[in-house]
């Protein structure tokens, strides 16, 4: 769901952008206060491997195709602060070196992928007791997806040229969202309960 | 403190990449939600008109779509990955807490 250059008007472009420095700003304070080398060293090689992981874009019959995002999955294993960091850095990389992603969507990017599914990923996850956790982290991965997209169609929806503009992007995005949603929460909770298992020092 | 197994899924996630992205992508002429909600409300897209990278859409200039996207993603990887430690690095200057 990374939005081009061209599909943002410049209000949407510069409220979305204020939004990602300041967020940008925080998170960083608070990765100088609060996180350890080792956990953000943990933050680069999932960033990485959350990059690889969205390069593989699966064709859905009726002619879509969604990739794996990942936000929800940074949020769970990272907390929000480092999250929100290691997609920042996938989406900088995407846009800056390989214009997926407009420069001026930039921000809006963020907001839907860095903030948005990181949050509710790391959220419902910390909601769900023990043995449940797969439960939430399959909810994270799904709500994550869900609302980062439903979020996206409000930014493309008031950027439209129609009036009605939110009316249809709006329900376009949220349901695609909502269906394909399912396989990141899969993935998501499949990915956490493995490495509860074979890596338990990853959830201090 | 990189674990070498870690790495080498990721790079074994690259190698497979272009099956699905340049592949199984054309098969099905590849678009997103996006792309349709953005056609239904007249959004266009600029990209093209305004790019400034020579690695567009993970391609490699003179190399094939299938083999530019690896190297393509091996520079992505790579450049995350640069920026990330540089970022760990920070949270092991002072304030930080192992």
């Amino acid at each position: 769901m990374h939005i081009p250059d061209g599909f943002l008007d410049p209000l949407t472009a510069a409220v979305t952008y204020a939004i990602m420095l300041a967020y940008t700003a925080f998170a960083f304070i608070k990765l100088r206060r609060e996180e350890s080398e080792d956990k953000a060293t943990l933050a680069a090689v999932l960033a990485a491997g959350i990059f690889a992981a969205q390069m593989l874009n699966w064709p859905i019959p009726g002619g879509t195709s969604l990739h794996f995002v990942g936000g929800a999955l940074a949020g769970i294993l990272l907390g929000p602060w480092l999250g929100y960091i290691s997609l920042f850095l996938v989406l900088l990389v995407q846009c800056l070196v390989f214009h997926d992603g407009g420069i001026t969507a930039l921000g809006a990017n963020v907001l839907n992928m860095a903030i948005i599914d990181v949050l509710v990923g790391y959220a419902l996850y910390k909601a769900f007791p023990g043995k449940y956790k797969p439960v939430g982290a399959f909810l994270g991965g799904w709500l994550g997806i869900t609302l980062a997209g439903v979020a996206c169609g409000i930014e493309i929806g008031v950027s439209s040229q129609l009036p009605y503009g939110l009316a249809v992007t709006v329900p376009v995005m949220g349901v695609w969202h909502a269906i394909l949603g399912v396989v990141e929460g899969v993935i998501t909770a499949a990915v956490v309960t493995y490495l509860a298992r074979r890596a338990p020092y990853l959830f201090s | 403190m990189v674990s070498k197994r870690v790495l080498l899924f990721v790079a074994l996630l690259v190698l497979i990449s272009p099956v699905f992205g340049v592949i199984l992508s054309e098969a099905v002429g590849y678009h997103e939600p996006l792309d349709i909600a953005a056609e239904e409300v007249g959004l266009e897209d600029i990209t093209e008109k305004v790019n400034w990278t020579p690695f567009l859409d993970y391609t490699v200039p003179g190399l094939p779509d299938t083999i530019g996207y690896i190297v393509a993603g091996f520079i992505g990887v790579c450049a995350v990955l640069a920026l990330g430690l540089g970022v760990a690095k920070l949270a092991g200057r002072k304030g930080s807490k192992t």
